[in-house]
């Protein structure tokens, strides 16, 4: 519907008219009608809307865990497919997913292990150094359920960091925190992103954090999953725990508030 | 039991190695809890009242059981009989669960990569399994011969079924989340099962394993039943004494049978505490 783009050289991430739906033929559900947009190298945009908007289902097409029935998606002017075997895509799930088995520098050295070829030629973090910047660098020897919930996070952020991807594809990863730990893990990850632009897709069901983090707010409705608004956060950056008190950021979160109660009204009809 | 709840503990507290875990507050340090006596009372009550209700029992009936002097006379007699004799049952064991542990995991890894295997050979092992390994041993025998091999094969196949279902349900039960993570990074199926499903599994195959190895002492001792006489093990020892009414020799073979299994079981244990540290719970895969 919206298709924005954002010019500075490379091409970023592309979605084309991204149609899919689930089921079988007599009770198919269409989950994502027609979904375009365009994600500039460096920007930081957000997903937000109802439960069944399809935003989950858009974030695993773009990370290449679900195909689509229609359209195209590009990463870096390549397919899904091809970015992953690059290992272009860096992935935060829900929940950290990090290996019990291994201690958290192990972890978070597990890009870098898998599909080494494509390794060669690109500018590798150091796990140690990258996990100091995070916070952890007293904890790199420990192992992940010694951590609390927001260091594991942070951790599956570092993995997702390691091995310098094209996009980051974050799907709600705060969400299983409380309100003060998800604030600090948001302006911590918000810092560190400030020096080390990525495209970043962020699934979230929370309007402060979509505003916080994000240079674009995409809003979607559901009953087809499509989007329905793209709200351009103008805030300036280095954002920080000030930005929440400014009037401005008020007055976005009245209308990114008003855009989701539009899309929740219409889906009561 | 008491064994899980320490696990348990221990590794919420903190899930490394012990050596790592703070010692208390500087005072006098904490023995560990199987050491104190309170955890061992009730287990020596236990066998202290089993005894002497054994002992009237045998008193009573010496035709029924042996008392625990006869059976003790017995083994301090010939020490060197009844340990040849363990030992034979131990390689029995040993080789039989080794083949069908190993078979078991194996054909589990296969079945979790290619799900058409597993549609082609789970009714075949069903079918196996089912069948009484009673009655599958004298037939393994006239095959086979009254040599080892039959005796390898009951054990292994005693062993091979718990281990295949519960390697499986490891195999299978991955964390979800962290499958996505490997497949964006576009990992190799290899990869995959050294760094993911292989570890992750352990939980399950050492479930498996705990009831896999009390079993193999049932598989070993059953084959010897079938062919008593030809080869020497405990099996053949009670099933040629219990013929001889020979009680205090039979009741003997039993124990030191029942302490097999209780080694194996008790060297599994600490096995597990080495490799699962970070495992929270023992799982229990149906």
């Amino acid at each position: 519907m919206t298709t924005q783009t954002v010019h500075d050289g490379r091409p970023g991430v592309r979605v084309d008219n991204v149609s899919k739906s689930f089921g079988a033929n007599g009770s198919r559900v269409t989950v994502l009608d027609g979904v375009s947009l365009s994600i500039g190298m460096g920007e930081f945009v957000s997903v937000i809307g109802p439960s069944g908007c399809g935003k989950s289902t858009l974030l695993k097409v773009i990370a290449g865990l679900v195909e689509a029935d229609e359209g195209s998606v590009t990463i870096d002017g390549t397919s899904v497919r091809s970015a992953a075997d690059g290992k272009l895509i860096g992935l935060v799930p829900q929940s950290p997913a990090l290996l019990p088995w291994r201690t958290v520098l192990d972890n978070v050295r597990l890009p870098l292990t898998v599909n080494r070829k494509a390794n060669a030629g690109r500018a590798v973090r150091d796990p140690e150094e990258l996990l100091a910047s995070f916070g952890l660098g007293a904890a790199i020897h420990k192992y992940p359920g010694q951590l609390s919930g927001g260091m594991q996070q942070r951790a599956a952020i570092a993995r997702a960091f390691v091995f310098d991807p094209s996009i980051l594809v974050m799907d709600e990863p705060f969400s299983a925190l409380d309100e003060m730990n998800r604030d600090q893990q948001r302006l911590g990850l918000l810092e560190f992103w400030n020096s080390n632009r990525k495209a970043v897709l962020f699934v979230t069901h929370s309007v402060p954090e979509a505003i916080m983090l994000s240079d674009r707010i995409i809003v979607m409705a559901a009953h087809p999953g499509r989007i329905a608004e793209v709200i351009d956060v103008g805030l300036p950056r280095p954002r920080t725990a000030e930005t929440y008190d400014t009037a401005e950021f008020r007055d976005l979160e009245r209308d990114v508030r008003a855009a989701l109660h539009g899309v929740m009204e219409k889906a009561h009809v | 039991m008491s064994e899980n709840v320490m696990v348990r503990t221990a590794s919420r507290a903190a899930p490394a190695p012990a050596a790592r875990r703070p010692q208390g507050d500087g005072s006098r340090p904490r023995l560990p809890s199987w050491m104190s006596w309170r955890a061992w009372l009730p287990t020596v009550v236990a066998f202290g009242v089993t005894a002497t209700i054994w002992q009237l029992v045998a008193t009573a009936n010496p035709f029924v059981i042996p008392t625990l002097e006869e059976i003790w006379a017995s083994l301090a007699g010939a020490p060197e009989m009844y340990w040849t004799n363990f030992q034979v049952t131990l390689n029995e064991v040993a080789i039989g669960a080794t083949s069908g542990i190993a078979a078991g995991f194996l054909l589990a890894v296969v079945m979790s990569e290619f799900r058409i295997i597993e549609r082609v050979v789970m009714p075949l092992v069903v079918v196996v399994m089912v069948t009484p390994i009673v009655a599958i041993a004298p037939a393994l025998v006239v095959a086979f011969g009254f040599g080892m091999l039959p005796k390898y094969i009951v054990t292994g196949l005693v062993v091979f079924f718990p281990m295949l279902v519960n390697s499986l349900a490891g195999l299978r039960d991955v964390d979800v989340k962290a499958l996505d993570v490997f497949r964006t990074l576009h990992a190799s199926r290899w990869e995959t099962f050294r760094h993911l499903r292989f570890p992750g599994s352990m939980p399950y195959v050492f479930a498996g394993l705990r009831i896999a190895l009390p079993m193999a002492v049932v598989g070993a001792a059953v084959a010897e039943f079938v062919a008593a006489g030809q080869q020497a093990g405990l099996g053949s020892l009670v099933t040629t004494s219990a013929a001889q009414a020979n009680l205090p020799v039979t009741w003997a073979s039993i124990f030191l049978l029942c302490a097999m299994g209780i080694l194996l079981v008790c060297l599994l244990a600490l096995v597990r505490k080495r490799v699962l540290w970070w495992s929270a719970a023992d799982v229990v895969a149906r």
